[in-house]
């Protein structure tokens, strides 16, 4: 590297110079016309640049949300103009809504070309403006590091999210001298607003003020770190919280305080706990409509105090009577020494009532069923019983998503991955991919259903390619389940256009190289996962569960959070 | 709605390209109509500003002045109701961009 500074070089090996002063050790990319000259300089490279071929771009840049969710870090992505930049747009917009630094580089046309609709060439800046935290055309090679180096600043600070690069060809080529860039200074950008004493000891009057506190919080404290900063903040209080769906496993599932998953398919504990708070504190979340059931009603009774790094969220869906611009994990240390050390025994177990009905009438029935097939629920169960909570669980999206969301267990943070806010089907095997690359240690266990793996199956390629060590659990009912579900529950049993007929998913895996079984039975269920589970070689169980299978408890889309369907006919009875 | 009236709203900015399109559809995704459109240096060196006239409610319009401040290349944004507008902006982007200006150099 040291050698380089200094030195002439083209912009396409400025590009990977730069990558590798950015601490890039892994490329999720597809080649084409307009990227060639990156690709051939990166055939030098290849020794400290590990590039991971994929099979469609969208496969790459889910893999590199994967990456960066388990990891950490930027997750970076290449791809070709055109049709090739095209194919990450869905990935991009997924990062967007989940918080996910990816930074993207596409190739684009020469500059002279731009505007002529020459041969691949497409408006990616005009395409992902309102997709990314920053979309820049690069077309001199003289500001490749610095591009790069304020794309990385920009997708890993503040409120993380994806950045475009669109690299046009001529930049690639043209040459330059080569110096490091280190960007961590924008003067128009604050990723980290400063927060007044005054906001903090306001905050803990409310806290201290209050008997029945409620902390709900999001992928915030993952992202910011925080997850020691919450365990103390509610030890200390003795305050519940429940976590948002990409907030899970920022607190282990064994933590005392924590009452279960918030929103729609959350637990019933959360949801009510939300409704009969007198303070609700919001750390590193944004009230998405799957956690507030109708806004107009959500947490009416309640003190609101929300805290979290991005501006534009305070008020946006939820009036509050305090907002904090500022990182959880800050924030939470701060908060913590000025809160009173406190005993809230009763509210800390008011979950019990709910939890008792829950288990009865919803878990048990879906993990421990006397007979009949499999459900898929029961197969989470087992899995997770298995991995002892130790495993990095991803899901596809569907109700292989709201199950494994509810019945896996966590002993440790950044352990689950799952498009949350844009839900995009065909996520989750790519992102496993990505997952196993940034932990390699760890086991990563996917749940997917029959239509979500379909949606990204090439990728099977580039596990056999790469041996990548994925555990793939395919909850297999011959629907596209979540769709059939609405359809039974809230469409009057028409089934329109959600059956599905699948291939042969152990011809298909033989077809890879990957070991695949069958499971049909219950007997076949705990002995598989224990063969699965034995090594590190990347293999599939083709689950056949039951077909007509539905995810309660649900809060019906548009309900107020206290209005619960425990099955089809009966509903959670709560008065007030 | 009731509560519509005519906002102005300001953003002082670096000079970005494609900007313009990016702000302009902050406004188009919320189905908002841009009533007026000023881009212009401002008088602060190398700061360019934004003028734009909208009819709306003061929830939006603040959603709407948040997201524009959320863009990287944004350093302020401010909205009034048009008919009560004063003019202290330009100091306030003057005062901030003097203290990131100091950050930058206690950053380093
Ligand atoms: C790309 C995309 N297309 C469509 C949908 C709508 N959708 C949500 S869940 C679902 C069904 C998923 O079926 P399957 O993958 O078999 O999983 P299951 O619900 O059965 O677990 C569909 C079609 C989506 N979320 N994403």
């Amino acid at each position: 590297m040291k050698d380089k500074i200094g030195k002439k070089l083209s912009g396409a090996e400025i590009l990977l110079e730069q990558l590798l002063v950015q601490g890039v050790d892994t490329v999720f990319g597809y080649p084409g016309g307009a990227i060639m000259p990156v690709y051939d300089k990166l055939y030098g490279y290849l020794d400290r640049l590990h590039h991971v071929l994929v099979r469609h771009e969208q496969g790459a840049i889910h893999a590199a949300q994967g990456y960066a969710r388990i990891k950490g870090e930027p997750g970076f992505v290449m791809v070709t103009s055109g049709p090739g930049a095209t194919n990450v747009i869905t990935g991009v917009a997924d990062a967007m809504i989940d918080s996910t630094p990816v930074v993207v580089v596409a190739g684009q046309v020469t500059t002279g070309l731009l505007g002529t609709d020459a041969f691949q060439e497409t408006d990616l800046i005009g395409m992902t403006t309102p997709i990314t935290k920053w979309s820049y055309q690069i077309r001199r090679a003289e500001d490749v590091a610095w591009a790069v180096s304020r794309a990385f600043y920009i997708a890993a600070s503040g409120r993380p999210g994806p950045v475009v690069l669109d690299f046009t060809k001529d930049a690639q080529t043209g040459l330059a001298e080569f110096q490091p860039c280190h960007c961590d200074f924008i003067r128009s950008y604050v990723p980290v607003p400063e927060v007044p004493q005054t906001a903090i000891e306001q905050a803990a009057a409310m806290i201290n003020a209050a008997e029945r506190p409620f902390v709900v919080y999001g992928q915030g404290i993952l992202l910011s770190g925080a997850e020691k900063e919450l365990g103390d903040f509610l030890d200390k209080g003795d305050i519940p919280a429940g976590s948002t769906l990409l907030g899970l496993s920022a607190l282990p599932s064994d933590n005392p305080h924590l009452k279960g998953m918030l929103g729609m398919h959350g637990s019933i504990a959360s949801n009510i706990m939300t409704c009969e708070c007198d303070l609700l504190l919001a750390v590193g979340m944004r009230f998405d409509d799957r956690v507030t059931g109708k806004l107009e009603k959500y947490a009416r009774q309640a003190k609101i105090i929300h805290i979290d790094i991005d501006a534009s969220e305070i008020g946006k869906n939820i009036p509050v009577d305090l907002g904090i611009v500022g990182d959880a994990k800050q924030v939470l240390a701060r908060l913590t020494p000025l809160i009173e050390k406190r005993r809230r025994s009763a509210w800390e177990h008011r979950n019990e009532e709910c939890d008792a009905v829950e288990r009865e009438r919803v878990c048990l029935p879906e993990i421990a069923p006397a007979d009949g097939p499999v459900n898929p629920g029961e197969v989470i169960a087992a899995v997770a019983k298995a991995t002892r909570g130790n495993a990095v669980i991803v899901t596809d999206v569907g109700q292989n998503q709201m199950l494994a969301a509810r019945y896996s267990r966590f002993s440790q943070s950044r352990s689950f991955l799952s498009s949350g806010g844009l839900g995009t089907m065909g996520f989750g095997l790519p992102a496993a991919i990505g997952a196993k690359i940034a932990a390699p240690e760890r086991p990563v266990c996917l749940f997917v259903g029959d239509g979500g793996i379909q949606m990204t199956v090439q990728e099977l390629g580039t596990i056999m390619q790469e041996k990548t060590g994925v555990k793939i659990v395919l909850l297999n009912n011959n629907w596209l389940g979540n769709v059939r579900m609405w359809q039974e529950l809230f469409f009057g049993e028409r089934y329109s256009c959600t059956r599905l007929l699948n291939p042969d998913f152990k011809m298909l895996a033989a077809a890879y190289g990957i070991r695949c079984e069958n499971v049909e039975s219950r007997e076949e269920l705990a002995p598989a996962i224990e063969r699965m589970l034995a090594d590190d070689a990347p293999c599939i169980l083709n689950v056949h569960v039951r077909e007509e299978s539905l995810v309660f408890p649900m809060i019906p889309p548009g309900k107020e959070l206290d209005q619960i369907m425990l099955n089809t006919q009966d509903w959670y009875s709560y008065g007030k | 709605m009731a509560s519509e009236k005519l906002y102005e709203i300001t953003a002082y900015t670096e000079n970005q390209v494609g900007l313009l399109s990016a702000v302009a559809g902050i406004f188009t995704r919320r189905s908002l109509n841009i009533e007026k459109l000023l881009v212009y240096p401002s008088r602060i060196e190398g700061i360019h500003k934004f003028k734009i006239l909208t009819r709306t409610d003061e929830r939006r319009v603040k959603a709407v002045v948040a997201q524009m401040e959320k863009k990287v290349d944004v350093v302020k944004a401010f909205w009034e109701v048009d008919s009560e507008r004063s003019h202290k902006e330009k100091e306030a982007v003057e005062d901030f961009l003097q203290h990131r200006e100091n950050q930058s150099k206690t950053a380093l």
